[in-house]
């Protein structure tokens, strides 16, 4: 069942379009993001559902009832901020009563309630404090329970965990999630950070230019972006073009130029059929991607390519390679395994091998546009993996 | 935690330091401001003459006061000071409200408004409201000539005029305030407020209105206290019907045979009555800052 249907929306600030026709559905208890970088206009969409931005054009569905141009305190929706705005001069017990003092619910009622919204966010032995008194995590949870307590049909969550540092972050996005299980409503979430919207959500829009530029389950987008925008986006990728040249039953030939003049043949599974002769681009993940100083056994199925190391950075959980092939650079993610092939750390300038099996690359039939190799390929050389800066003109 | 000597040393010097600052000030206060007060208190319990005091003791100052010879001007007074109060307030939020919303430079234009009328003498000023209210003045003739009345109103040297003038002078006062700690409210807590069902009445009433209570409260301190003591615009745009506390005081000093003790004892009346207001409003203040609701 569909909870929250958004028409051809649009918004507009004199002249400058925040939101441009965007169309989607969101089930309902969802756990659902709008990810984008800051300006993308995910932040104005969720405006537009709370009711603090009257959309230019386009119409907002909550449930069947159409809500576009409801006042914010006649929705059943409702939204946890930024910076969480509680009332500086009201206690804990009393900001989370709010909504039903509002509503001039019977005060046995409202203490029940509130104790129990205490409860759910554990908070239950702060009650009396006031918002000053308690830290940016607690706030959030109190921020959490004044809204949850309206019994909303659609929580909105405008970057909660901004202003939380790294731990806290990681801590609370357990705990919404299972807030979330608990009270099974639909949650919509936005943010900038992808891996916060990756392990929250159940299903999410990229955004950019006030478009939605692709929607699906996490993985789905990760795994299979539609366009070189979500492929850069959302984690980071190896975006490689080259020329269609045999489409075989079940992959393709491309013959990628590698700067120099000369041109390498990958070896790709396929989901679109390009005609042999077209431009394409391939994004390869980098953890996909084996690297061995030794010349791995050929297979079939198996791409190989012979480059040369350039940068190498230890991250801890995984080391980071960058490896120059012609003028080409990849971005290669190694986990430190040390099981198989050669013991000995890899160095600086050294040869080495890379290799990925052909239905670990996903195929995006758009070309970067050139500003999305940025100013660091002065050197004339084309990375393979750059910020991404700007959105390609398909 | 104990202290090690240098600290301590390091402290009693700091402690010294700050008491040789502030000595200027004290021996100010002491010589101008303690020490006439006291002769103010002592001065209230002697005897008038014509142009002095008797130094003979005599609580009669006090005696006529609380017979009730001066109620009226005491209640004058304080009805003044209400309305004038009440009156910037209610005119004085929307305008803070508006500035304190406006951007920056818009805000700034209009700060400079609010202050420009101090640059031109108070009883200039005073004066041009004496010529606007007169009874064949700016304001009744304009009426006139519009046709909306047959005959001049008689603002001048009623009450009225004295809490209009009064409500002109003290505007500022309220405004400036206010418009501070409006201008440090955060706006998005009434978006929270309509977010959790409030409509734009309800979030004023429990959100704006109780984070602007320290501003109402300063600028009720600055507008309350001198409209109580109030004499220059009641002597010049008020009647010698009705006078408020401020003349009667004045009167007292001026007018041969002198009373220095009525004027004396008056004004320490007037002081114990600000004082109360002041205990009440601080009580009220707080209560307000720190309200429980009941559980």
């Amino acid at each position: 069942m569909e909870n929250i249907r958004l028409e051809n929306l649009s918004k507009d600030f004199g002249g400058f379009t925040a939101v441009n026709r965007v169309n989607l559905e969101i089930k309902s208890g969802e756990l659902f993001s709008f990810l984008g970088p800051s300006g993308c206009g995910k932040t104005t969409l969720l405006r537009m559902i709370a009711g603090f931005e009257i959309p230019s054009e386009g119409n907002i569905y909550l449930g069947n009832t159409e809500i576009t141009e409801l006042p914010p305190y006649k929705r059943e929706v409702n939204t946890i901020f930024q910076n969480y705005s509680l009332f500086p001069h009201m206690t804990l017990f009393d900001n989370v009563a709010f909504g039903l003092r509002i509503k001039k619910r019977p005060k046995d009622e409202i203490r029940e309630r509130v104790r129990e919204m205490l409860t759910l966010v554990k908070m239950e032995d702060q009650a009396l404090k006031y918002p000053d008194q308690i830290s940016g995590g607690q706030k959030q949870r109190i921020a959490i329970a004044r809204a949850l307590i309206n019994k909303p049909r659609v929580l909105l969550l405008d970057e909660p965990l901004a202003a939380l540092d790294l731990k806290l972050r990681q801590h609370m996005l357990i705990e919404l999630m299972n807030i979330h299980d608990a009270v099974g409503i639909t949650f919509i979430y936005v943010t900038h950070d992808q891996s916060e919207a990756m392990s929250i959500s159940d299903s999410m829009a990229v955004m950019n230019h006030g478009e939605i530029v692709q929607s699906g389950p996490p993985d789905d987008i990760y795994e299979r972006p539609a366009s070189i925008f979500s492929a850069y986006f959302i984690g980071e990728t190896n975006l490689v073009t080259g020329e269609v040249t045999a489409v075989h039953e079940d992959y393709i030939e491309l013959c990628c130029p590698d700067g120099t003049g000369k041109c390498f043949e990958i070896d790709s599974s396929f989901h679109i059929a390009p005609a042999p002769g077209r431009q394409i681009t391939l994004s390869l993940r980098p953890e996909k991607i084996a690297i061995s100083r030794s010349k791995p056994r050929a297979a079939d199925d198996i791409n190989m390519l012979k480059g040369v190391i350039e940068d190498i950075l230890y991250l801890g959980t995984h080391t980071q390679y960058i490896v120059r092939v012609g003028k080409l650079k990849f971005r290669v993610f190694s986990q430190h395994k040390r099981v198989y092939f050669d013991d000995k750390a890899l160095d600086w300038e050294e040869s080495v091998w890379l290799f990925w099996h052909d239905t670990d690359s996903w195929l995006i039939e758009e070309i970067p546009s050139d500003d999305l190799y940025g100013e660091e390929s002065g050197d004339g050389s084309r990375p393979a993996m750059q910020r991404y800066v700007k959105r390609g003109k398909a | 935690m104990r202290q090690s000597p240098q600290q301590h040393r390091l402290e009693r010097r700091r402690n010294l330091s700050s008491w040789l600052l502030s000595l200027p000030t004290m021996i100010w206060l002491t010589a101008f401001f303690l020490i006439p007060y006291f002769i103010v208190v002592i001065y209230s319990f002697l005897s008038p003459d014509i142009y002095d005091v008797k130094f003979e003791v005599s609580l009669d100052a006090y005696r006529q006061i609380f017979s009730g010879e001066y109620l009226r001007s005491f209640l004058l007074s304080f009805r003044l000071a209400f309305y004038t109060t009440l009156l910037c307030i209610l005119l004085g939020f929307p305008v803070a409200y508006f500035i304190a919303r406006a951007g920056e430079k818009l805000r700034n234009t209009l700060l400079i408004f609010i202050i420009i009328p101090f640059w031109t003498n108070l009883i200039i000023r005073i004066f041009s409201w004496r010529i606007f209210l007169a009874y064949n003045g700016v304001l009744n003739d304009t009426l006139m000539r519009m046709g909306l009345i047959s005959s001049p109103l008689e603002i001048m040297r009623t009450d009225l005029a004295v809490i209009l003038v009064m409500v002109y002078v003290y505007l500022p006062y309220m405004i400036l305030p206010l418009y501070s700690t409006l201008e440090k409210l955060d706006f998005t807590l009434l978006q929270a407020a309509m977010d959790l069902g409030a409509n734009e009445v309800k979030a004023f009433f429990r959100i704006t209105l109780p984070l602007a209570v320290e501003g109402i409260f300063a600028g009720t301190l600055l507008v309350f206290i001198p409209a109580l003591g109030a004499y220059l615009i009641p002597q010049l745009v008020g009647n010698q019907r009705s006078l408020y506390i401020g003349q009667v005081i004045t009167y007292k000093i001026k007018n041969i045979p002198r009373n220095w003790p009525m004027a004396s004892a008056l004004s320490l009346i007037l002081l114990l009555l600000v004082a109360i207001m002041l205990l009440i409003m601080f009580y009220l203040f707080k209560r307000q800052r720190r309200r429980k609701w009941q559980l």
